[in-house]
């Protein structure tokens, strides 16, 4: 049941959206919901996507623990993600829950640093657009967009498009081509993978979390 | 002489008597006595042979004389009955000496002895006889029971031998335990008559399967009054055989159908109140009513007659017999067992411990990160009602059809419309090819030929021209759209005689946006002219307007028109002129194409 396999996704880009000025993390939600619903996209459900982080015990000292997150999301919602940051991943089936307990010994779950977003999905046309709201022990800390253009597997070929699309919404929040495709050893041309769109999170859920370290209480 | 005759004299024996018949073996016994009787006789009178030769015969003679005397004065005695009667002799007392009782005793002993004897002959034929027909019996059982064994599944529960007669072994999900008792039915009074249909083995079944079942599924007319749901009568007539006779397979037979039945009609009602859908499902009682087409019903309900009641309840949906879908029926039944080989088939099983239920496949979901549409796709999502939702639209959707066509076909004479459907059906699609054309000019005229698919809900059309039309489940979009193809038909057949005759088609269109307008498609008009281009005749048909045909005449023909100055040449009397219609219901021929053959003949003048 526990196997690495290549499987076939679609091109995903995942940014975070800062909150607007003078505004709470809802608000800016809602406006960005507005926005896209003035575009013709169509509510489509909700989603959620959330990470758990487990130490791995029993290292030597002096070397730094290494951090196992386990990540779901609710697009394919048989399957749980395990990942290093950035190291290697691992698509399972929802059973690998159950053996992360099992392997309580060696990985010890961080409870406090579970990160989870949730909220609306979009769709339009051949786009898909989550926007969901990032929080951390049920405190919201920030917004994150997952745009995803199903029609095409490949970011060097539509890149540019979804950027144009995203321009159209996020205006000047869109972000740049994320990390994850230009470090592939094909490069951009390569078939995209659900990992690369879970790394994407995990990197976003880095931020939060370290956005929560550096500044206390300033976002709200 | 006289000594021979001496001799013969002697021999006369005077005791014997004259009837000789009689007397013949006392005779043959008297004549070795005789014999030596004459010897002696003949020795005596050798001895002495002085004496007279007739003194012998005298002295008999004498004798018997002496005798008669004797006899004759008893006899004179005796008739005076007076002095002497005659007593009869008594027989042999020594012989019936021994007394009557003696021969009773011993005829009663000897009866006696041979009676005992058989009489214990018989007893061991009885003996060994019950004993056959016990072991018989048993052996009886035990045979009826291999042979139930055979077939069903048993176990020995105690001194209890139970079966079962559930679909649990073969994938079912229902609760029901299903088990039956095996009784022995040994204990037969042997002296009675053994009825005809004695089994040695008898099944009891639990109670709420007993009697017979079966799934009506019907569609009707919308019945306005919903206080009629639930009160269908149900029951078909009962079976002539009375249940507690029936032999152990048929009882078993017809209770595990009854749990068949009880099965689908449990899955199709949890189905109706779990699945929401436009129009929701009604349950009532043993009834489903589901509506697949406005102002229609689709009606599905168990019927289960237990045999006791028998005229509880009258039935008066007797009249509607085949309202009864059996195709349906049958399908219901054949969908449960696909569900049953689902849970043990090998997609399913064998699987790991830790896997859950399912197709095999949905083990990969996990690994390989399917989305919720892969995930749907490898996942049963329609159930039971749906599905048999879906065919009974298709059922009725279909006969719809084949009654709209041919209705159509049996209104209209010209053009003909011939149906074809096709042998090879899904459940859920049929097809039939429909051809228009005229009768005596079908390899000319068959530029009409559609091909249908009947959907569940839909009817797609494929013109031969390549066109895709898909049509509603009304009735009338379906009758409109044929009557406007025939219509068309006509156009295109005078286009295809023009061709075969040698006339020259000017213009033809199959939408003519001109004249009055049809509320059934559209006209169409063709405009042919004869070969050597004097004659024109011009058509205009619709489907309701019908046809005007309109045939223009050279001028020099034309009596009305008025010499003008302009036209001087004699040769402008050529060109065609005015029009004229045509008299169509008037024209000879038997229908529309072999009218305009005799119009184009007519109007081609020979050479």
């Amino acid at each position: 049941m526990v196997c690495v396999c290549v499987c076939v996704c679609v091109c995903v880009s995942v940014c975070q959206v800062p909150v607007a000025e003078g505004k709470s993390v809802q608000q800016t939600v809602d406006m960005l919901h507005k926005k896209l619903e003035q575009l013709g996209a169509v509510k489509q459900g909700n989603f959620w996507v959330d990470c758990e982080t487990y130490q791995a015990t029993g290292n030597a000292t002096g070397q730094p623990t290494k951090l196992l997150y386990v990540m779901h999301n609710s697009e394919t919602p048989l399957s749980s993600m395990a990942l290093f940051e950035g190291g290697p991943g691992l698509t399972a089936d929802a059973n690998f829950d159950v053996l992360m307990v099992k392997l309580k010994s060696h990985f010890q779950n961080a409870k406090g640093h579970k990160v989870e977003s949730r909220g609306t999905r979009y769709r339009y046309c051949d786009f898909l657009v989550k926007i969901g709201t990032v929080a951390m022990s049920s405190s919201a800390r920030g917004i994150s967009v997952e745009v995803e253009y199903c029609a095409c597997v490949i970011p060097g070929d539509c890149w540019n498009l979804m950027k144009e699309f995203m321009q159209s919404f996020l205006g000047s929040s869109t972000p740049e081509l994320p990390a994850v495709f230009t470090s592939k050893a094909e490069g951009l041309y390569a078939p995209v993978d659900c990992m690369d769109t879970m790394s994407q999170y995990l990197e976003l859920f880095g931020k939060v979390r370290k956005q929560q370290v550096l500044a206390g209480s300033g976002v709200r | 002489m006289s000594q021979n005759l001496a001799k013969l004299a002697q021999r006369i024996d005077f005791d014997q008597s004259s009837d000789s018949e009689q007397d013949g073996p006392e005779r043959e016994s008297r004549e070795p006595w005789s014999k030596p009787e004459p010897e002696e006789d003949e020795g005596a009178v050798k001895f002495q042979p002085s004496l007279w030769p007739w003194d012998s015969v005298r002295n008999n003679l004498r004798g018997a004389l002496t005798e008669m005397c004797v006899l004759h004065d008893v006899l004179s005695v005796l008739k005076e009955k007076k002095y002497m009667a005659l007593d009869p002799v008594s027989q042999d007392p020594s012989v019936t000496k021994t007394p009557q009782v003696f021969q009773l005793i011993s005829k009663k002993k000897s009866l006696a002895t041979a009676a005992q004897l058989l009489l214990k002959g018989a007893e061991k034929l009885n003996k060994s006889l019950a004993e056959n027909q016990e072991q018989r019996r048993q052996r009886d059982f035990n045979s009826e029971l291999l042979r139930l064994r055979s077939q069903w599944k048993l176990r020995k529960v105690g001194d209890k031998i139970l079966g079962d007669l559930s679909y649990r072994s073969a994938g079912s999900l229902f609760p029901h335990h299903g088990t039956f008792e095996v009784i022995k039915n040994t204990d037969l009074d042997l002296d009675k008559k053994v009825p005809d249909d004695y089994c040695p083995l008898s099944v009891q079944i639990p109670s709420d399967l007993e009697g017979s079942a079966y799934i009506k599924v019907s569609i009707q007319k919308q019945s306005p009054d919903i206080g009629d749901l639930g009160t269908v009568s149900l029951f078909r007539r009962q079976p002539k055989a009375k249940p507690a006779s029936q032999t152990w397979h048929v009882k078993l037979e017809a209770a595990q159908n009854v749990l068949l039945c009880k099965e689908i009609f449990a899955q199709l009602s949890r189905e109706a109140v779990q699945i929401k859908s436009q129009i929701p499902h009604i349950v009532v009682k043993n009834q489903i009513i589901s509506q697949p087409f406005p102002g229609l019903q689709l009606s599905i309900s168990l019927c289960h007659s237990t045999g006791e009641k028998r005229s509880q309840r009258a039935s008066p949906e007797k009249s509607k017999p085949d309202d009864h879908l059996y195709v349906l029926e049958h399908n219901l039944h054949q969908l449960i067992r696909e569900f049953h080989k689902q849970t043990l088939s090998s997609v399913v099983m064998p699987h790991p411990a830790s896997a859950p239920f399912g197709h095999k496949r949905l083990r990969l979901a996990g690994p390989m990160a399917y989305d919720k549409a892969e995930i749907s796709s490898l996942q049963q999502s329609e159930g039971l009602l749906e599905k048999i939702i879906k065919q009974a639209k298709h059922i009725f959707l279909r006969s719809r059809t084949a009654r709209t066509i041919d209705t159509l076909a049996s209104r209209i004479e010209d053009p003909q419309i011939q149906a074809h459907w096709s042998n090879i059906n899904d459940v859920y699609e049929s097809s039939v090819k429909v051809l228009i054309t005229s009768q005596g000019y079908e390899q000319i005229c068959k530029s009409i030929q559609l091909q249908l698919n009947i959907g569940v809900e839909q009817i797609r059309v494929v013109h031969r021209d390549g066109r895709v039309i898909t049509l509603s489940h009304q009735e009338q979009e379906l009758q409109d759209f044929l009557l406007s193809q025939m219509s068309q038909h006509q156009v295109h057949a005078v286009q295809q005689l023009a061709k075969v005759m040698g006339w020259h088609v000017l213009s033809f269109s199959n939408h003519v946006g001109l004249g009055p307008i049809e509320s059934i498609g559209n006209a169409s008009a063709i405009t042919v002219t004869s070969p050597n281009g004097e004659y024109t005749i011009s058509v205009r048909n619709g489907p309701e307007s019908g046809c005007k045909v309109l045939v223009q005449f050279p001028r020099s023909q034309a009596k009305e028109l008025p010499k003008s100055d302009v036209l001087q040449d004699a040769r402008w009397t050529h060109l065609r002129g005015p029009y004229k219609e045509v008299h169509w219901s008037r024209m000879e021929g038997r229908n529309f194409v072999y009218k305009m053959e005799l119009l184009m003949a007519a109007l081609t003048p020979c050479p």
